[in-house]
């Protein structure tokens, strides 16, 4: 049902699959109403047709058959309501004189049973008949007792079409309860829409988790973003503010001495203005990136095997006489939590500072084990001295080291490791190089 | 040595085509992609330095109109975007270096001395079994449904030696020769993991197993 979208709102789905359904319940306990009413009338109208043909054969049995004696008493009138016709040999005898017509016929048969007729012509169109025949010494007799059906139709109709008023009552009520409960029980929706105004609006700065047990963990979620949200924002202004502050002075330094007329440009001068802009655009170069990291995010992950494959042969690429190689047992499509542009910078980071350090050969390993996602990058280069690994990628290091690639990247990926929870180990590779561990919780704790 | 320089502010346009005929160029500027297209295909340039944003289009664009048609010419990309993936994007398109401005200009040519070294002598080499093609220049490999493969240092080597003789059985040992550099310890599990690496990139049936004697390249058509 490609026009009808369940998933589009509670109250029309449910309106949609209750109501409908309700009515067809309805529906289908009239008609199966109608259905045991007719056998029941049935049923009964057949005893009574039986009932009183045996009474009949008693009659004439006891009369021996004088059929004389049948229309003598009054009290047939009362007894039989029904009109019958009686045959012995050849005499006949019919109760009712319109039903003559009718019933003279089915004399003239044999064989005991039911007979319906619903086409007959005359005053009664639709009867029901109960014949027998037995045989009284040498003659043979035929009972037939048969009943308008016509009226009991009528009442019969009528008590259908009264169940169906009822029904029609209750059916109404049923639906006027559905509609109520589904109101009810989505009122919880209606708040949690006017928080979420409020809370646009600025009227209040997060939802109220007193709500029901369904919606506390989406309330709980969006509580979190706006957290991140709200600490995202403190960040980015700190940042701009770092930004701004470090960059301007050295504008104004440029524009000064640019635009001062009489003052002839040496050599001096100019590496002066030239560091200037070095330092402006390695302060926007810091503070850019730190500002694109995503951090842990619900809902965003990478697949580290395609990316860190891309990166390695990247590299290989550019640094032609090194041999960089990935060592993983993780599929193609496994997935980690981690922002694509996060875990790009990570790995990009740590492989070209390998690639650069690196003699020969660079070797990146993923994998998962107890302690979470481990990324570990050795290369075969003159490493680091055991006293200086700890200071590695800290941020007086970078600040003094701002030659092109050295410990900026690293710093980098301390920034990242650090917003996921996780943390860097710096190491003796075998061969004697730098080895750089990452290792993140396989859980994003928002 | 004729250098095509693609960028767009003239400012830094003017000093580089000063500084680059100074080291000995002799520089073409153009300032728009569709006149850098023209220009690439018509020219024979020795060397391309190509800024990505350019004001009538991309640059990448350009860069792997040429390569469709077979120019092989080193390019080194500009860019003013610094993240890892723009470079992967970059030299998948076909560069063969990438520098972030704002950058020196003994760095930029530095890298152009290299990369011209580089390709000095350099024969478009592809290895071909079947539909298979393997770029050795860029170590990729482009399978029968047209997709290419980015290969990792020991990828490519094994896969150059399996291509070499589509059809030839090569033991284990055989490719381990081929694969590890002396000082490591090679095992046989570590060839299977690389073999099977391989066969996810390049199909099922394009690696065949001869259960105990090795593994054979199949050129499938």
């Amino acid at each position: 049902m490609p026009w009808i979208d369940l998933n589009r709102s509670i109250r029309r789905a449910l309106l949609i699959v209750l109501l409908p359904a309700s009515i067809a319940l309805m529906g289908a306990a009239w008609v199966i109403h109608g259905a045991l009413l007719e056998r029941m009338a049935r049923s009964f109208v057949e005893d009574r047709l039986r009932e009183e043909v045996s009474f009949l054969k008693h009659r004439i049995n006891q009369a021996d058959g004088s059929i004389n004696a049948l229309s003598t008493g009054d009290y047939f009138e009362a007894v039989f309501h029904h009109a019958f016709a009686v045959r012995v040999g050849s005499q006949r005898y019919f109760s009712l004189a319109r039903w003559k017509p009718l019933l003279a016929p089915l004399l003239e048969e044999n064989g005991t049973g039911f007979i319906r007729r619903t086409d007959s012509d005359g005053a009664i169109s639709d009867y029901f008949a109960y014949r027998e025949n037995f045989k009284l010494g040498e003659r043979e007799v035929v009972i037939v007792v048969a009943e308008d059906l016509s009226r009991i139709d009528a009442s019969q109709r009528e008590l259908h079409i009264w169940t169906a008023v009822v029904s029609a009552v209750l059916l109404g009520l049923l639906v006027l309860v559905i509609w109520m409960a589904i109101r009810l029980s989505l009122a919880s929706v209606t708040n949690l829409q006017t928080a979420l105004k409020q809370l646009q609006q600025g009227e209040r700065e997060r939802l109220d988790s007193d709500t029901p047990e369904e919606f506390r963990p989406l309330v709980h979620q969006l509580n979190q973003l706006l957290d991140t949200l709200d600490q995202r924002l403190a960040r980015s202004r700190e940042a701009l503010a770092n930004l701004s502050h470090s960059v301007k002075t050295p504008i104004t330094a440029v524009r000064q001495v640019l635009e001062e007329r009489d003052q002839h440009l040496d050599w001096g001068t100019r590496q002066q203005l030239a560091q200037r802009l070095s330092d402006i655009d390695g302060q926007l170069e810091n503070e850019m990136r730190r500002s694109r990291f995503a951090g842990a995010q619900a809902g965003k992950g990478a697949a580290p095997v395609t990316q860190a494959r891309e990166l390695i042969w990247m590299l290989g690429r550019l640094y032609l006489d090194k041999d960089f190689e990935l060592e993983t047992a993780l599929a193609d499509e496994r997935r980690w939590p981690i922002e694509e542009y996060d875990l790009n910078e990570v790995l990009g980071n740590i492989l070209d500072n390998a690639g650069k350090w690196g003699a020969s050969r660079v070797v990146l390993s993923l994998r998962e084990d107890k302690a979470g996602l481990v990324m570990e990058v050795s290369d075969d280069g003159p490493g680091v001295t055991r006293e200086r690994l700890s200071t590695l990628g800290t941020r007086g290091q970078r600040l003094d080291e701002q030659a092109p690639g050295h410990g900026l990247g690293l710093a980098i990926v301390r920034d990242v490791v650090r917003r996921y929870g996780g943390w860097v180990v710096f190491d003796c590779s075998e061969s004697g190089g730098l080895q750089v561990r990452i290792v993140l919780p396989d859980r994003v704790s928002l | 040595m004729r250098l095509l320089l693609v960028e767009d502010d003239s400012l830094l346009a003017e000093s580089l085509q000063r500084q680059l005929s100074s080291a000995g160029f002799s520089v073409d500027a153009i300032a728009t992609a569709s006149g850098a297209d023209q220009l690439g295909r018509q020219e024979d340039y020795r060397v391309v330095v190509l800024d990505l944003g350019l004001p009538d289009g991309n640059g990448l664009e350009v860069l792997r109109g040429w390569r469709a048609r077979g120019l092989t010419m080193p390019v080194v990309i500009l860019t003013a975007r610094s993240d890892w993936q723009d470079k992967v994007s970059g030299l998948k398109a076909g560069a063969d270096d990438y520098l972030a401005k704002p950058f020196q200009t003994e760095e930029l040519l530095a890298r152009l001395d290299a990369l011209i070294r580089r390709s000095e002598g350099r024969v478009d080499s592809m290895l071909c079994a079947g539909r298979f093609k393997l770029d050795e220049n860029r170590q990729v490999l482009a399978t029968p449904d047209g997709e290419e493969h980015p290969l990792t240092g020991t990828e490519f080597r094994l896969l150059r030696c399996l291509m070499s003789r589509p059809g030839q059985l090569f033991s284990k040992e055989r490719l381990l020769e081929q694969v590890y550099n002396l000082d490591e310890s090679p095992t046989h599990n570590a060839i299977e993991a690389y073999i099977r690496r391989l066969r996810k990139l390049a199909g099922k049936d394009a690696i065949v197993t001869r259960r105990g004697q090795g593994y054979m390249f199949n050129a499938l058509d």
